[in-house]
C-alpha cells in the first residue's frame, strides 16, 4: 500500500494547460476522487499517475518511490509501477477467457502455474464471478466485464488502484449497487484508490476526499460534506448539487439578500455585488403569511418530492419540499418560505 | 394518402427493381454462363474440357505458379505491413503521418506501370538501379535480373503488399488503446504486449489483409505479364489470355475452363476466410477515445527510421522517378545528367493521335462507368442499410460477388455472353469496357454510399415523409443533399480503377476501343519505353488529381 504524492504536476500541450499545478497528496489506504467536468484535465491527471503520459513539470510518488520527474529525468514507465487499472471502456481483452484475462498480471510475473490459479480464483471470488471463469468477455454482460476488469486490476495485489470512469457505461441501477460494491472492497483491502469521475454523486458516495478540478486547475479539496456544504467557490457550489443562484449586495453590516429580506454576514473582504446561494433542499415550506412571502409559479410532482418554482421578491427559487406538504396549494397561490443556509460569493 | 402511399412505393420498387435487373443481367447471367459454357459440350454435361486442359502440363504449371506465387507473395506483405502498420501507429517513429501517407499512396500505383519501372530499374543490361550497383561496387557483371520469379515475387509484393498494410492500419487506429494499456499496468513491456493483446487482437484484420494479397495477386496480369511472360514464367491469367488471343473456339473453352478454376480458387479462399473470421469476431466495447499511448523506440528509433525510410525509397520514389526520368531521356545509352534530357517525347505524345485516342476512351468509359455505377450503388445502398425488405442484401451481394471475381473471368463472362448468344452483342464496343468496369468497380461506390446512409437517421427522410414529400422528392431534398460527397467519392472510386484498367481491357478492347492501359502495355511489349513512359506519367497525374478531388469533396476519409 502506498501513499501518493502529486507535487506541482503540470502538463502543458504548448498554450494549453491541460493540468496545472496540481498539488495533492492522497493518504495510504485512501479514497480520492477527481472530479470535474468534462475536459477538465482529470483523466490527464490519473494517465500521469499511471504513467501513459508524462507530465511537462512536477513530481509524481508512488510510496517512496518516484516514478515521474521531467526535471531529473525520471520516468518510470506504467508496467514498472505496481498499479492496478480499471479503464472506463473496461479494456477486457476480447481473445482471453474471463480466467486468462484475470489471471494475466500474474503470468506476466512469471509466477507458477497453481499460485496463479489460486490468487485468479480469489480474485474472482472477490468481485463474484466465480464459475464464469472460462467465459469468453463476448458472452458476459457489462456489468460483468466490469467486474473482470476489475478483478483483473486488483489480483496482483497493487500498490495503487487508479479507475477511470469505470462506471459511466453501466445502467443507473447497476452503476449504484458498483458503488457501494467498489467501496467495500477497497475497505475490505485497504488499497490507496484514486477515482475520476464526472458524477458528484458517485463521488460524494464512495470517497473520503474529493479533489474538484476545472480548466486543468484544482478547486478545492475536501471530505464530501465540505465541498458540498461549503464549496469554495460559486462554480463549485454550481456544478455539486442544485443551487439557486439570488444577487446580493455587500456593504456595511453585512451582505443585503434582497428578494430573501436577509442580511446575513459578509465573508472577509467582500464588498459590492456578490451572489447568494441556497440548495433547494435547504429551503423549508412554511404556511401563507409565515416566513418569507412568496407566490408559486409551478410544482412538478417527482413522486418522493415536489419540485416548486417559487417566485419572492422578483426572483424565482426552486425548491424541493416532500410530496406530501402543502397539496392544497397550487400555482397562483401564496406559501412561506423557510431558508436555513445561505452561501455567499463574490459575483 | 392511399393514393400517395403507393405512388411512393411504386416508385421506389421501381428504382430498385431496375438496379437489381442490371446486376442479374451484368453479373448473375454472365457467371453463370462461364461456368455452364465450361462443364456442357454441344448441350451435353462433360468434363472433357477441364480433361483436356490440364492434361497440358502447362496449365499445370501455370496453376501451381499462381498459387505459390500468391502465397510468397501474401506471407511477405504480411511480414512486412504489420511491423509497419505498428511503427507508424504505435510508436514515436519520426515522421509516421508521412509515411503512413505515402505507403497508402502507393496503393495508387497502377501494377503495369510498376513492372514497367522494374523493368526500367532492374533490367539486367541497362537496368538504371544495376548500372548504378554496378559502378558503385565495382561488379563484373549486374547484381539482378527482373525477369525471374524472384523480381516476379518482388515486384507484385511491392504493388499488392499495400492491400494489407492498409487494412492493419486501419484496424489498429480503430482498436481501443486501453486494450494495450491495460496490458501495460498489468505489467507487461510494450514488446510483451504487442506479441500477447496488439497482435492476437490485430488476427483477423491481418487475415483479412493477406486474403485481399491473395486474391489480389492470384488475378494480377499485369505484373506476370510484364515481368513473367519475357521469363516464360507462366499465371493463370496470362494463359487465359494468350487462349482468348487465339481466337478459336477451342481457344476460348480452354480458357473459359481456366477461369472457372480461378474463380473457383478465389472464392475457396475468400469464404474460407470469412468462416475462420466469424469465428473469431471480437466485439469490444469502446469508450472514450483516448490517443493511444506511443512505444518509445530509443535506441531503435534511428535504425528503424533508415529502414523504413529505406522501404519507402525503394518500394514508391524509384519506380516514380524511373519513369519520370525515362519519360525525359534523351538517350537510353548515356548515362542521366540534366543535358541527357529533353521534353521531345513528351511533345511528340501530346500531339500523336493514336496515345491522345486511347486516353479519350479510357476517360470516357471510365467516367461513363463511374455514372451508371454510382445510380445503381445508390439505391442498392438504399435498400441495404435503409429498408427492412426481405432479401435487401442481396444486390449488395452480387455487387460485392462482382468486385470478388477475378477481373479475368468477369472479362471472358462477358465475352462469351454478350457476342449475341442473348440477343444482345457488345462485342468490341465501348458498351463492353463499361460492363466491365461497372460489374468489377461497383462495389467500391456501394460500400462509399452505404458507409454514408448509414449515418442518416431515417427520422430526417421520415419527417420529409411526414411533411407531404413523395419517395422521389425526399430522395432528391433530403437524402441526395446529405450524402452528396460520398457519391462524389464513389464516383471517382469506380472511375479511377476504370481509368487506368487493364486486364479487363486486353481481351475486351476492339481496334476502335483500345484504352490506355492496354496502348501502355503494347508500347512496353514492343520495347518503346520512352513513350510507355510519358504515359505512365500521364496516368499516374490523373490518378493524383482524381485523389486530390476525392480527398477534398470526402474531408480526408477517403482516398483510392
Amino acid at each position: 500500500m502506498a501513499e501518493i504524492i502529486l507535487q506541482s504536476v503540470s502538463k502543458h500541450f504548448g498554450e494549453v494547460k491541460a493540468v496545472d499545478n496540481f498539488v495533492a497528496t492522497v493518504g495510504d489506504g485512501e479514497f480520492v476522487s477527481i472530479l470535474g467536468p468534462s475536459g477538465c484535465g482529470k483523466t490527464t491527471m490519473l494517465r500521469m499517475v499511471a504513467g501513459f503520459e508524462k507530465p511537462t513539470a512536477g513530481e509524481i510518488y508512488i510510496g517512496d518511490r518516484l516514478v515521474s520527474s521531467p526535471a531529473k529525468g525520471i520516468f518510470v514507465p506504467p508496467e514498472k509501477r505496481s498499479i492496478g487499472m480499471v479503464f472506463q471502456s473496461y479494456a477486457v481483452w476480447p481473445h482471453m477467457s474471463v480466467f486468462d484475462n484475470v489471471g494475466y498480471p500474474l503470468k506476466i510475473k512469471g509466477l507458477p502455474k497453481t499460485e496463479i490459479a489460486d490468487r485468479t480464483n480469489t480474485a474472482l471470488d472477490l468481485v463474484h464471478l466465480n464459475g464464469l471463469a472460462q467465459r469468453l468477455p463476448s458472452q458476459l454482460s457489462g456489468g460483468q466485464q466490469q467486474r473482470v476488469a476489475l478483478a483483473r486490476a486488483l489480483v496482483a495485489e497493487p500498490d495503487l488502484l487508479l479507475l477511470d470512469e469505470p462506471l459511466s457505461n453501466l445502467d443507473a441501477k447497476l452503476r449504484e449497487s458498483m458503488r457501494f460494491e467498489i467501496k467495500e472492497l477497497q475497505k475490505k483491502l485497504g488499497v490507496t484508490v484514486i477515482y475520476v469521475t464526472h458524477d458528484q454523486a458517485e463521488a460524494m458516495a464512495m470517497s473520503d476526499r474529493i479533489v474538484v478540478m476545472n480548466a486543468g486547475v484544482i478547486q478545492q479539496i475536501g471530505n464530501p460534506v465540505d465541498v458540498y456544504e461549503t464549496p469554495a467557490n460559486k462554480t463549485i457550489a454550481d456544478f455539486i448539487g442544485l443551487v439557486n443562484f439570488l444577487t446580493a449586495e455587500a456593504g456595511e453590516g453585512g451582505v443585503a439578500v434582497p428578494a430573501l429580506g436577509r442580511t446575513v454576514p459578509a465573508p472577509s473582504g467582500l464588498t459590492g455585488k456578490a451572489v447568494a446561494a441556497v440548495r433547494p433542499e435547504q429551503i423549508a415550506l412554511a404556511a401563507p403569511g409565515t416566513g418569507i412571502a412568496g407566490t408559486v409559479i409551478h410544482k412538478s410532482y417527482l413522486g418522493d418530492a415536489v419540485d416548486w418554482r417559487i417566485e419572492v421578491g422578483g426572483e424565482t427559487v426552486r425548491v424541493i419540499a416532500p410530496a406530501a406538504a402543502f397539496r392544497e396549494i397550487g400555482a397562483g397561490q401564496n406559501i412561506g418560505l423557510v431558508v436555513d443556509k445561505i452561501m455567499i460569493f463574490p459575483a | 394518402m392511399i393514393n400517395r402511399l403507393r405512388q411512393k412505393f411504386d416508385a421506389k420498387w421501381m428504382a430498385i427493381a431496375a438496379a437489381v435487373g442490371i446486376l442479374v443481367l451484368f453479373v448473375v447471367l454472365p457467371m453463370l454462363y462461364l461456368i455452364w459454357r465450361s462443364v456442357f459440350i454441344d448441350g451435353a454435361f462433360n468434363f472433357a474440357t477441364y480433361k483436356q486442359v490440364y492434361a497440358q502440363s502447362a496449365n499445370w504449371k501455370a496453376f501451381a505458379n499462381t498459387f505459390y506465387i500468391s502465397l510468397v507473395v501474401t506471407f511477405v506483405s504480411i511480414a512486412i505491413s504489420f511491423p509497419l502498420a505498428w511503427l507508424v501507429g504505435r510508436t514515436d517513429l519520426p515522421g509516421k503521418g508521412f509515411f503512413r501517407t505515402t505507403f497508402i499512396a502507393s496503393y495508387m500505383i497502377p501494377p503495369y506501370v510498376g513492372a514497367i519501372a522494374w523493368t526500367q530499374l532492374l533490367n539486367p543490361s541497362v537496368g538504371y538501379l544495376n548500372e548504378w550497383l554496378v559502378s558503385v561496387f565495382k561488379l563484373s557483371k549486374a547484381p539482378f535480373d527482373i525477369y525471374g520469379m524472384g523480381g516476379l515475387i518482388w515486384c507484385l509484393t511491392l504493388f499488392y503488399s499495400p492491400f494489407a498494410f492498409i487494412t492493419i492500419s486501419r484496424a489498429l487506429e480503430k482498436m481501443d488503446p486501453s486494450l494495450e494499456e491495460a496490458s501495460r499496468v498489468a505489467g507487461a513491456s510494450p514488446l510483451v504486449t504487442l506479441w500477447r493483446v496488439t497482435l492476437p487482437l490485430m488476427f483477423p484484420s491481418i487475415i483479412a489483409g493477406g486474403v485481399l494479397v491473395f486474391i489480389g495477386v492470384g488475378s494480377a496480369f499485369g505484373i506476370p505479364a510484364i515481368i513473367g511472360m519475357p521469363a516464360q514464367i507462366e499465371v493463370l491469367t496470362t494463359r487465359i489470355v494468350t487462349y482468348v488471343y487465339l481466337g478459336t473456339g477451342k481457344g476460348i473453352r480452354d480458357a473459359t475452363a481456366l477461369a472457372v478454376s480461378l474463380m473457383i480458387a478465389a472464392n475457396f479462399v475468400l469464404y474460407a476466410s470469412t468462416w475462420l473470421l466469424t469465428r473469431k469476431d471480437y466485439v469490444t466495447i469502446s469508450g472514450k477515445s483516448t490517443r493511444p499511448n506511443l512505444v518509445e523506440l530509443r535506441g531503435w528509433k534511428w535504425p528503424l527510421t533508415f529502414l523504413v525510410s529505406l522501404y519507402g525509397f525503394v518500394a514508391i520514389f524509384l519506380p516514380l522517378a524511373s519513369i519520370a526520368v525515362t519519360s525525359l531521356i534523351k538517350s537510353l545509352s548515356r548515362p542521366i545528367s540534366l543535358d541527357n534530357l529533353t521534353i521531345d517525347a513528351w511533345l511528340a505524345a501530346l500531339k500523336n493521335d493514336q496515345y491522345m485516342t486511347p486516353l479519350w476512351t479510357s476517360f470516357v468509359t471510365g467516367a461513363a462507368a463511374a455514372t451508371v455505377a454510382t445510380a445503381i450503388a445508390v439505391f442498392i445502398a438504399y435498400l441495404l442499410v435503409k429498408t427492412r425488405m426481405r432479401g435487401r442484401t442481396i444486390p449488395d451481394g452480387l455487387a460485392t460477388l462482382g468486385g470478388a471475381t477475378p477481373s479475368i473471368v468477369i472479362a471472358l463472362a462477358l465475352i462469351i455472353t454478350f457476342s449475341g448468344e442473348f440477343g444482345l452483342n457488345l462485342y468490341n464496343t465501348f458498351g463492353i469496357l463499361i460492363v466491365a468496369y461497372m460489374v468489377k468497380y461497383l462495389t467500391m461506390a456501394v460500400r462509399t454510399i452505404a458507409a454514408s446512409l448509414s449515418q442518416v437517421h431515417s427520422s430526417l427522410e421520415e419527417a420529409a415523409l411526414n411533411s407531404g414529400a413523395t419517395w422521389l422528392q425526399s430522395l432528391r431534398d433530403i437524402m441526395l443533399p446529405l450524402i452528396g460527397p460520398s457519391i462524389v467519392a464513389g464516383w471517382f472510386l469506380v472511375f479511377m480503377p476504370s481509368f487506368y484498367e487493364l486486364t479487363m481491357s486486353i481481351i475486351l478492347y476492339g481496334s476502335q476501343t483500345k484504352t490506355i492501359g492496354v496502348l501502355l502495355y503494347e508500347l512496353q511489349t514492343y520495347a518503346d519505353p520512352q513513350d510507355a513512359s510519358v504515359l505512365a506519367v500521364i496516368i499516374l497525374i490523373i490518378i493524383l488529381v482524381g485523389n486530390i478531388i476525392l480527398r477534398k469533396v470526402s474531408k480526408g476519409a477517403i482516398g483510392i
